[in-house]
């Protein structure tokens, strides 16, 4: 197994500390993991320091795009192939977006798929998995070529120093995996509406109506 | 359009005939052919007539029946060879899922990818006669677009009731587990790996309202009550269910009431009550807790 873990397209949202787990996560299944990244700059120095101090290599694929879910996929499964990678974690609780690119990324390169997974250790030559399923846990067990979406944190942390760049990380440009930017563009985030925080009653429980759960006395009610 | 239909057992799952509601208004609108799919054993085994009965009622024009040998669990390497086929063979344009259907996590990212779809997460229908597809982030779907789109349903208005009698088509895919997935065993997950949450605060679990108010919303919302020391003290959480500010924390939803320190993931989506909002919070509604989480469950037990 060669492992790779996905660490996504831009810096964590809140902290540093779910992106930490996924990394010490790869480094306690394989010493050869590598930590993978796209994006800006910042966020591929921010990536690589993190790595290191998992003790694990990175590679970054350098980009200004921004891309959705399917095109990020196609952009990880490239450098996986690239790398050798033959399973994927993917850092699913930094970011919202994340946890889309697992079953894409996994189409994309003909492995199984596991989500929401919480604990993961190696199994006589496979992976031991738990996973989260609405308020169950699952325990499965893995065999070759998959992508794994993982929600496992590390050590709180309230600071961390500045990232410097990283000269060992790896550059994997676009075009020397195969990609043309411009074709890739065709899968561009589309332009949404300010993410300002909501801050009326009403915009609130309109936001909330999203998960409000369905129960058989509604659903009753629907079809009266 | 297509609408994945998961069971609760021997019925279809409410969060998937609320996609089902959703789907029947968009496919009114967009003069679609509206099928609902179920991954089944065999029919003759448990008996699917009362599903086909409820999936009728609930607006399907058409439902597709894939049976499968492998077990009917929420795993892409249990049922994603049954999904892939109908896939395959209805060729949708619009695919739906209930946002908490138990196998969408699993099988929704993937049909995205599989079809070349625009993903619309915690979306619904909206609009009388033009009906759309929208999410909570503003992304959406119209008739007039090109391309194939996903949504993960999380509301939907009243179901136009369909017909009793209507086609069933039954499908036996060349199916079966991918073997280089196993499932081991299940047990029930710790309280604090719910996914959503409602946070108390130390400085308002001591006031009758707010406990009050927060147990409805969990009751709605099919959330989890956590909170430190004094929301125990109070009895308003589950010893399994206490949390400080170095507990991880990945739920899809948290509601923080009062002042409480979280340590939450940044997938996480956050509405901060009785407290300022903050960086990456999605609602903040920084009045007096109890009045606005009143205000908040009524608004909530009032809509559709």
């Amino acid at each position: 197994m060669t492992l790779a873990v996905w660490l996504g397209s831009a810096a964590p949202a809140r902290t540093v500390r779910w992106l930490d787990g996924a990394l010490a996560t790869a480094a306690k299944l394989d010493a050869g993991a590598i930590g993978l990244c796209a994006g800006d700059t910042g966020w591929l120095d921010l990536a690589a320091d993190r790595a290191r101090h998992a003790g694990i290599a990175s590679a970054g694929v350098p980009t200004e795009l921004a891309l959705d879910y399917l095109g990020w996929a196609q952009v990880v499964a490239a450098a996986a192939r690239s790398l050798g990678a033959t399973t994927v974690l993917v850092d699913e609780a930094s970011r919202p977006e994340r946890a889309a690119e697992v079953g894409a990324l996994a189409e994309q390169i003909g492995a199984v798929q596991l989500t929401r997974v919480i604990e993961l250790a190696n199994d006589d030559g496979g992976l031991r998995a738990k996973r989260l399923a609405g308020g169950l846990v699952q325990t499965v067990r893995v065999r070759g070529t998959a992508v794994i979406g993982v929600r496992i944190a590390g050590e709180p942390l309230d600071e961390y120093p500045t990232p410097v760049p990283n000269k060992s990380m790896r550059r994997l440009e676009l075009g020397a995996l195969g990609l043309d930017p411009s074709v890739l563009a065709h899968r561009a985030l589309p332009k949404r509406g300010g993410s300002s925080p909501r801050k009326t009653v009403e915009r609130v429980a309109d936001y909330l109506a999203m998960h409000v759960q369905v129960t058989g006395a509604r659903t009753a009610q629907r079809g009266a | 359009m297509l609408v994945h239909i998961d069971l609760d057992g021997d019925r279809p799952h409410g969060a998937s005939l609320a996609a089902l509601a959703a789907g029947r208004d968009v496919a009114s609108s967009w003069g679609a052919t509206l099928y609902a799919a179920v991954i089944a054993h065999d029919p003759n085994e448990k008996g699917i007539g009362p599903i086909e009965s409820e999936l009728a009622r609930g607006g399907a024009d058409k439902i597709v029946v894939a049976l499968t040998d492998a077990p009917i669990t929420p795993l892409w390497a249990e049922v994603g060879a049954a999904w892939q086929a109908v896939l395959d063979q209805l060729r949708p344009r619009v695919v739906l899922f209930g946002a908490d259907a138990p196998a969408t996590a699993e099988l929704a990212a993937r049909t995205g990818a599989r079809i070349g779809a625009r993903l619309l997460m915690r979306a619904r229908a909206i609009g009388i006669d033009d009906v759309e597809l929208r999410d909570r982030d503003g992304g959406y779907a119209r008739a007039s677009d090109g391309g194939a789109t996903v949504a993960l349903i999380g509301r939907a208005g009243p179901a136009q009731p369909g017909e009793d009698d209507i086609d069933v088509v039954v499908m036996t895919p060349p199916s079966a587990s991918d073997d280089r997935i196993e499932l081991a065993g299940t047990v029930a997950a710790e309280l604090v790996n719910a996914p959503a949450i409602i946070a108390l605060g130390d400085d308002v679990c001591a006031e009758a309202d707010v406990a009050a108010h927060a147990k409805k919303l969990a009751a709605l919302l099919g959330a989890q009550l956590v909170g430190g020391p004094a929301a125990v003290r109070a009895g308003l959480v589950a010893p399994g269910a206490v949390v400080d500010r170095h507990t991880p924390l990945a739920p899809e939803l948290c509601i923080a009431v009062g002042a409480i320190a979280l340590d939450l993931a940044g997938a996480a989506s956050v509405i901060r009550i009785g407290a300022p909002g903050g960086k990456h919070v999605a609602g903040a509604l920084p009045g007096r807790a109890a009045t606005v989480l009143g205000e908040l469950v009524e608004l909530l037990e009032a809509s559709p």
